[in-house]
């Protein structure tokens, strides 16, 4: 009975340090993500003028009625969608291309390793101002449109012109964001036995069979792991088009967080912003989920 | 249910409204937006000044960063919605108008005497009045007018000399202004400048073309905005500007300072400019006045600055108020002026000898604008909304312009039809009685 009552006791001893350990994070997070959401909710529901709290007025779903019919808000969601399933693939097979050329020894690896990565660790900011003047359609300016002009093309108008602003766009958050999921794809590939390309080489498989047969199976956690983190990441692109573009030209860079931005700060609408901001985390978390069946359906 | 939010808010941040009592020293806090260091220095000159002067009154400044045309308005926003305002804060000219609606700041009439308010240019009392009270108040003010590069006009045979002779009766015309960026335009220089900021900048500058065509962007009592800036004239006006781009007189991403640059013969610049490329230019350059319309021939020039408003959560306005009445005296507005490289907004600071340079030369010419052609922007609290509806729809009707080198005008109007439709929103959702 003793020994029943001392075991309970060191149960409970441990409970409440498993309870200490986490109750930091579920504090923050309850703070910083669970209220700011409940409240985002609970805005949404009210005519909110940012400047005058004072003067909200509860208007139930309205928010949500107009959002439905507001083409600005159709407009940004079809952005979001095209930069995500572009840019997904482009930058997942790129890290991957990436990954298997830096895994291989030899001399100097390691500083092709660092290049790949630093784009990392600039800040966003900075990396859209720099490519907003490389993809200037002056080519006094632009150092691609100057490289095109001397090889006898015409110059693009990368960022003023509808039909390739998103493109433009898409191609440098790519370069940015494929030096991270690179350094996954390179510790998923460290994982992967030796001998298992031993064995397959001694058969007679080559460099491409190794591939398809042993890497890409031997990584598939990791693919599924890196392809759910950047189409999270890709869902909520703001900050490229607020430096370089303006959510323009004629809204073609438009983004359903830019789109929230613009309503709730540039314009005040902050109730609105809020309804805009619910459905958004309504269509991420759908989005997520659907990944993930779609890839355990692959299993 | 309403108040649930604030309270949280209140709680969370900690912000509790303490009356301050009449023995206890006031803080005062202020922001305005981070500025050249010539500035920065006038502020810890003046704030040093005052603060050794009135201990019972203590003043900071924080200098607020704006990365972008609408940056520090956001700031302001966020500051509201958190109860984190300071006692005073700057606002651009056109903004005073929104903030005062919305009982964001408080009027400093008790704190000018008329006396003082007859002293400061009309267009600076106008942009800072709101609903017959005064809600701001600043040390400076600005204007735009037609710059061009003198050597490479002559280059291209353009009459410099008339250029040089016109008089604030007699401006050029926008007629005139595009013959000249079409003569000047060349494979290494574009003709003309337009400001390209995607933001504030546009409306501000262009708004007197506007105007000098027979309708402003929004109605004079600030409640309508469709069948102005919709109108066939603004509709024409645009057409105009966007043919610049069509043709390839203007550019549509213009690089750093491209006139100083050498890069366009001529730019429709600020009265801010005048100073750089004093400092800079390697040409010889001039300045005459903004262009009007050639119909009309009405001169409109464009106006307003910075000015200094008191915040709702200021617990003591008193001593706000006397330090602004102290801070916009004659000397502080001209030496501020002077460090800025701004017109002041005061008569008398015209008569100091820190703004001796506006007698002759390009700032006498702005000064001239200041005083005969300056309309302040449109007063309306739907202004931050109008004015980033009107950008947007320029930076596309100027993206259409340069992908098909033609004007639109079912684009231009349709563009302009839905800056209508939300300004008619936003004031109706807000602010109509």
């Amino acid at each position: 009975m003793a020994n029943t009552k001392k075991l309970s006791g060191r149960k409970r001893d441990e409970r409440i340090t498993a309870y200490a350990f986490v109750a930091p994070a579920v504090i923050l997070l309850i703070a910083f993500l669970v209220v700011p959401m409940i409240y985002t909710v609970y805005f949404s529901g009210f005519k909110y003028q940012i400047m005058r709290p004072d003067a909200m007025k509860f208007i139930g779903l309205e928010n949500y009625q107009k959002l439905f019919s507001d083409k600005n808000f159709w407009i940004a969601l079809k952005n979001t969608v095209y930069f995500t399933v572009l840019v997904v693939p482009f930058q997942c097979a790129l890290a991957l291309g990436l990954a298997l050329l830096v895994s291989k020894k030899f001399r100097g690896v390691s500083i092709f390793r660092t290049m790949y990565f630093s784009p990392q660790l600039t800040s966003m900011v900075v990396i859209s101002v720099l490519w907003t003047v490389l993809y200037n359609a002056n080519p006094n300016t632009g150092l691609i449109n100057s490289i095109l002009t001397s090889l006898g093309m015409d110059p693009i108008k990368f960022l003023s012109d509808a039909d390739t602003a998103m493109n433009s766009i898409i191609f440098m958050s790519a370069w940015q964001g494929a030096g991270y999921q690179m350094m996954i794809f390179l510790a998923g590939l460290q994982g992967i036995p030796k001998d298992q390309y031993e064995a397959a080489s001694v058969d007679g498989a080559n460099k491409f069979k190794q591939f398809l047969y042993i890497t890409i199976p031997g990584l598939k956690g990791t693919i599924k792991y890196v392809i759910m983190i950047t189409m999270i990441q890709a869902m909520k692109l703001f900050t490229q088009p607020y430096i370089m573009t303006q959510g323009g030209p004629k809204n073609s860079t438009k983004t359903l967080v830019y789109y929230i931005y613009t309503q709730g700060f540039q314009k005040g609408n902050f109730g609105y912003a809020c309804s805009i901001a619910a459905v958004f985390f309504v269509i991420v978390v759908t989005m997520s989920m659907a990944m993930k069946k779609v890839t355990a359906a692959t299993d | 249910m309403e108040r649930l939010p604030q309270t949280f808010l209140k709680i969370s941040t900690g912000v509790t409204t303490v009356p301050v009592m009449a023995d206890e020293k006031a803080e005062l806090t202020i922001w305005s937006p981070s500025d050249k260091e010539a500035i920065e220095t006038w502020w810890e000159e003046k704030i040093a000044e005052w603060n050794e002067a009135n201990p019972d009154i203590q003043v900071k400044r924080e200098a607020i960063d704006r990365s972008d045309s609408y940056a520090y308005d956001n700031k302001i926003a966020t500051a509201q919605t958190s109860n984190d305002l300071p006692d005073i804060f700057f606002v651009d000219g056109p903004q005073v108008s929104y903030y005062a609606a919305n009982g964001i700041t408080v009027p400093l009439d008790d704190y000018f005497t008329e006396e003082d308010k007859a002293d400061f240019v009309d267009s600076a009392i106008t942009q800072n009045t709101y609903d017959g009270k005064l809600y701001a108040i600043g040390a400076t003010e600005s204007s735009v007018a037609f710059y061009y590069n003198k050597d490479y006009l002559k280059e291209c045979g353009v009459d410099v000399e008339d250029l040089d002779s016109r008089t604030v009766e007699n401006p050029i015309t926008w007629s005139e202004f595009a013959e000249i960026a079409e003569k000047c335009t060349t494979d290494e220089y574009v003709g003309a400048h337009i400001i390209m900021d995607h933001g504030e900048g546009l409306p501000y500058a262009l708004e007197p073309m506007y105007l000098s065509a027979g309708k402003d962007y929004i109605s004079e009592d600030g409640k309508e905005a469709d069948g102005y800036v919709n109108s066939e004239e603004a509709v024409k006006t645009t057409s105009f500007l966007a043919d610049l781009i069509a043709k390839g007189y203007a550019n549509i991403e213009p690089i750093q300072d491209e006139f100083l640059n050498g890069a366009c013969a001529t730019m429709i610049g600020g009265s801010w400019d005048a100073s750089l490329l004093e400092e800079s230019a390697e040409f010889d350059w001039g300045v005459t006045y903004y262009p009007v319309n050639d119909d009309t021939k009405e001169a409109v020039s464009p106006c307003g600055d910075w000015s200094a408003a008191v915040s709702k959560d200021c617990e003591n306005v008193d001593a706000a108020g006397q330090f602004l009445s102290w801070l916009m005296n004659t000397d502080n507005v001209a030496s501020y002026a002077a460090a800025i490289a701004k017109p002041a907004t005061r008569v008398s600071a015209y008569d100091t000898e820190a703004m001796a340079d506006y007698k002759e030369g390009p700032r006498a010419l702005f000064k001239e604008q200041l005083e005969n052609t300056a309309v302040p922007r449109p007063r309306t609290p739907s202004y931050a909304t109008f004015s980033s509806a009107y950008a947007e729809a320029m930076t596309n009707i100027f993206s259409d312009a340069s992908s098909n080198e033609e004007v639109d005008e079912d684009y231009i109007q349709s563009e302009l039809d839905t800056v209508a439709e939300t300004f008619t929103e936003d004031y109706e959702t807000y602010y109509a009685e």
